[in-house]
């Protein structure tokens, strides 16, 4: 039986058989859509790093998959005065070099994250608002502030928790101190963790290697506290371009890819042997308006007024807009009609239809234009960057289209991101396009970043270009950021987003919705923070 | 003065030709203004006479050489592939079934529809398809051949004029200045175009007018290379020593006498530049730095249908890409058989 159909049979067999092998070897390879810069945990802070970081050094606190708080290394936390909070740690947990976990270890990490050299974007952002550490015992740590903090958790939830022993340091004999911890504290180099000499957390997976441009190697922690992963090792490549990536999955050389282009998703859907998830993400995607310039930029056919700061037009602008034409047409069913800045089910967003998105109403939008003084419309220029945000572009072609037809003659000026964001910094557009992703995952950060009114003191209304100012709104938000307890902070929360939608202060358009691919033998949730975490996925039931 | 001594003759056919290029020119030139401007004659009139203002030009131009530019098959069906996309230029507005470029007109619904499928009103049937904006690629492609064409006839035209100019000074000039000009060129010329278009377009942001002056910018020193060129071995000649003797003064021998002598080679290039000028202007477009992306050009319309290019929604960008591949092969076909007309030393 030698003859030559007989041996191709067998070949392909074989070669059917191949790409089975490596799930059977516990061996899981992701394609990256963008690679992280270093394996410090504290050199950047930037989403693919903190990807990353996640499996290899956890935090005190850990967030699900819709970003709200989970126990990690902290069992529970509660404040204990206005202005402390109290932070229970895990007797139970040991790093990777097997020196045990406790608060000291927290205090060097605290002590070691505004002195990292060369770092792109410190992780001071998080901690800069912290006065005092104490140590009450090895498991106990209390957090002092200046001001309430009610956030505190959350800040607690971006940073991860190396070892003040493997590192040389008695732990107990360190005081944390605002302006420093003493100069002399040896910390392990960035260079070192890339290596992986200094890669000692307490994830449930060890570095093995991490070379740039080549991918990440991940060994399972086989000492881990918690539920172990499910892979032994995880790969991950950096496959930057679309098609590449896709490619890759579909012929079998990864397992698992992150942000397949939505355009191919149709196609992956109707593979059998593929599986696609996807998520509502933290993003939303919107269209801000100049309330305070006259006349505002590139207005046309109003006599330098700038019909902007007319509720009435505001109104109009945001009706005329077919929200979920755009979702199906130009996103391709891949994104969530949006009422205001931060989805359902999020801290500080409205439950599932109590703020749903306006409805489109072109007829209506014309008649509140002629009842605002402009029945022939006004001429209207919509700033997008064209390779930020999913569809950028097209979605902004979208809106004009839909503001063309109750009449605002509008034109689209597309740039690329550095260009368009440094002329949206200078206030050139009376109408931009661009999106906020929530990092700490509730109301509190599009609020105080789009709609507070802009006040560089107080860190509010730093992305509000639009330059939106409603004062009564910013006394409920401030409240909000000072109040400790959660359901009276959420009341706040919701009530500051139920003012600003009311006013027509910003469009929102869409939340951006994060696909992922994979092979149909394995399974993932899909987080609002758009992380892939190798830890999550599963093989599928 | 040298009209003086000429000797008026009715008989001379040549003198009807150059009356009758004259007038074709200033004809195609006012009606190129009206179009643009949006004033005068009705947008129909004027794109006839654009039309046969054109034609007249390019039979002008192979004067007494057509046995020898139509000498081949390739000849008719490249020239009168370039007729029949000049004329859909031209014509764009009247021909296709929808404006493309007025948003009230397209309708998000009808986007990435199949070829032959048809409106939501079932007022209208895209024979091409639609792109993701409901935009009927026929339609598109269309305009988008008048954009490219003009943007790439305007410019081409103005680098050559610039490039002619700069040529001939520094030809006639010489000495410092010559050498001055000619290290500009040099320098210019030592950059890939794309890359030069690039960066003028990020400086400058899109818009039609932007485009056009990045391409004038990118291409004017092939002109003025070729011009040096010719030029130089031109001013050695007698005829320009008469002139001299004659005590003409200095812009006269230049533009009357030297500068007519310089044009064949000056019409070689510039047809085949207009071809380098078309797929610079989409590549510019396609690259996202080119037209307004509510104008699309052809490279725009490329890169709209780029990315279902895989998923299967080919039409997007294959039509386009046709549209823009005949253009220029036709273009290029059209420059070849002009070379090989004009260019002295291949008939010698």
């Amino acid at each position: 039986m030698s003859s030559p159909v007989y041996r191709g049979l067998v070949v392909a067999t074989l070669a059917a058989a191949i790409p089975a092998l490596p799930l059977a070897a516990q061996e899981l390879r992701i394609g990256l859509a963008s690679e992280p810069s270093s394996a410090d945990p504290h050199f950047h802070n930037l989403g693919p790093n903190n990807q990353l970081r996640r499996n290899i050094f956890e935090s005190l606190v850990g967030t699900d998959e819709a970003q709200q708080l989970t126990p990690l290394l902290a069992e529970s936390w509660a404040p204990v005065s206005d202005t402390s909070w109290q932070f229970n740690l895990r007797k139970d947990v040991t790093f990777s070099d097997g020196s045990p976990f406790d608060a000291h270890d927290v205090v060097y990490t605290v002590c070691r994250i505004p002195g990292v050299p060369d770092s792109p974007s410190l992780f001071t952002t998080y901690t800069g608002g912290i006065t005092g550490l104490e140590v009450v015992d090895p498991h106990t740590l209390i957090v002092h502030s200046a001001e309430p903090y009610p956030l505190m958790p959350t800040e607690f939830s971006t940073f991860g928790i190396i070892s003040a022993r493997a590192n040389g340091v008695d732990g107990s004999a360190l005081t944390f101190s605002p302006e420093g911890c003493g100069n002399d504290m040896p910390v392990p180099a960035t260079q070192a963790f890339n290596d992986g000499s200094a890669a000692i957390g307490t994830g449930p997976f060890l570095l093995d290697s991490f070379r740039r441009g080549e991918g990440i190697s991940l060994v399972r922690n086989p000492d881990y506290w918690g539920e172990a992963a499910h892979w032994e090792r995880v790969t991950m490549l950096p496959l930057t371009s679309e098609g590449p990536r896709v490619a890759a999955l579909i012929a079998g050389d990864v397992d698992f890819v992150e942000n397949p282009p939505l355009q191919d998703l149709e196609r992956l859907n109707a593979d059998p042997g593929l599986r696609v998830v996807q998520g509502i993400s933290n993003r939303v995607i919107y269209i801000h308006l100049d309330h305070k310039q006259v006349p505002s930029p590139m207005i046309t056919g109003t006599d330098g007024a700038n019909p902007l700061q007319d509720i009435r037009v505001r109104e109009a602008l945001t009706i005329a807009v077919n929200r979920d034409a755009i979702v199906e047409r130009i996103m391709g069913g891949v994104a969530v009609s949006a009422g205001e800045l931060l989805p359902p089910g999020m801290f500080g967003a409205h439950e599932d239809g109590d703020l749903p998105p306006r409805a489109f109403d072109a007829d209506r939008a014309k008649a509140l234009l002629a009842e605002a003084g402009y029945p022939n419309g006004f001429g209207i220029t919509i700033g997008t960057p064209n390779d930020r945000y999913i569809n950028d572009a097209q979605v902004a072609q979208a809106v004009a289209q839909m503001w063309a037809r109750i009449g605002v003659e509008t034109q689209i000026d597309a740039s690329t991101a550095s260009t368009f964001f440094s002329r949206r910094n200078a206030f050139e557009f009376s109408a931009y396009l661009a999106g906020w992703g929530a990092g700490t995952g509730e109301m509190s950060s599009p609020l105080r970043a789009l709609l507070a009114t802009r006040n560089s003191d107080l860190g509010l209304g730093g992305t509000n270009r639009g330059q939106y100012s409603n004062p009564a709104m910013d006394a409920v938000l401030l409240e909000a950021l000072r109040t400790v307890d959660d359901t009276a902070r959420e009341n706040l929360l919701r009530q500051a987003s139920r003012m600003a939608m009311d006013d027509y202060a910003i469009i929102p358009l869409h939340y951006e919705v994060t696909p992922w691919a994979m092979r149909a033998a394995i399974d993932y949730t899909p987080r609002a923070d758009q992380y892939t975490l190798p830890y999550m996925i599963r093989p599928a039931n | 003065m040298s009209a003086d001594i000429q000797i008026p003759d009715e008989n001379d056919p040549g003198r009807l030709w150059r009356l009758a290029s004259r007038l074709s020119a200033i004809a195609v030139l006012a009606a190129l203004l009206m179009l643009l401007s949006g004033t005068g004659l009705p947008p129909l009139m004027a794109r006839f006479i654009l039309l046969i203002g054109l034609i007249i030009l390019a039979a002008v131009l192979l004067r007494g050489k057509y046995a020898k530019f139509f000498s081949g098959p390739a000849a008719y069906v490249a020239t009168a592939s370039l007729l029949v996309l000049v004329v859909l230029a031209i014509f764009a507005a009247e021909l296709s079934p929808q404006n493309p470029y007025d948003l009230r007109q397209l309708d998000i619904m009808d986007g990435r529809q199949p070829p032959g499928s048809t409106n939501f009103d079932k007022t209208m049937t895209f024979h091409l398809g639609t792109d993701e904006q409901g935009r009927d690629i026929l339609s598109g492609i269309l305009y988008g051949l008048r954009v490219s064409l003009s943007v790439s006839l305007v410019a081409t035209l103005m680098a050559m004029v610039i490039g002619v100019v700069v040529g001939i000074y520094a030809a006639w000039a010489g000495g410092r200045i010559e050498a001055i000009l000619m290290r500009i060129v040099d320098f210019q010329l030592s950059f890939p175009s794309i890359l030069v278009a690039l960066m003028l377009m990020a400086a400058f942001g899109r818009g039609l007018d932007k485009i056009v002056i990045a391409l004038i910018i990118v291409q004017w020193a092939y002109y003025a290379r070729t011009v040096r060129g010719t030029a130089l071995s031109e001013t050695r000649k007698e005829y320009i020593d008469a002139a001299r003797g004659l005590g003409l003064p200095a812009w006269r021998i230049v533009f009357g006498h030297l500068l007519p002598n310089c044009i064949p080679p000056l019409i070689v290039i510039s047809t085949v530049q207009v071809a380098n000028t078309i797929v610079l202007e989409s590549s510019l477009s396609f690259l996202g730095v080119g037209v307004p992306i509510t104008q699309p050009s052809l490279g725009l319309l490329i890169a709209n249908g780029y990315g279902y290019m895989l998923s299967g929604q080919y039409w997007m960008s294959m039509y386009p890409g046709i549209a823009l591949l005949a253009i220029v092969a036709a273009i290029n076909m059209v420059g070849d058989r002009l070379r090989d007309t004009l260019n002295p030393r291949l008939s010698r």
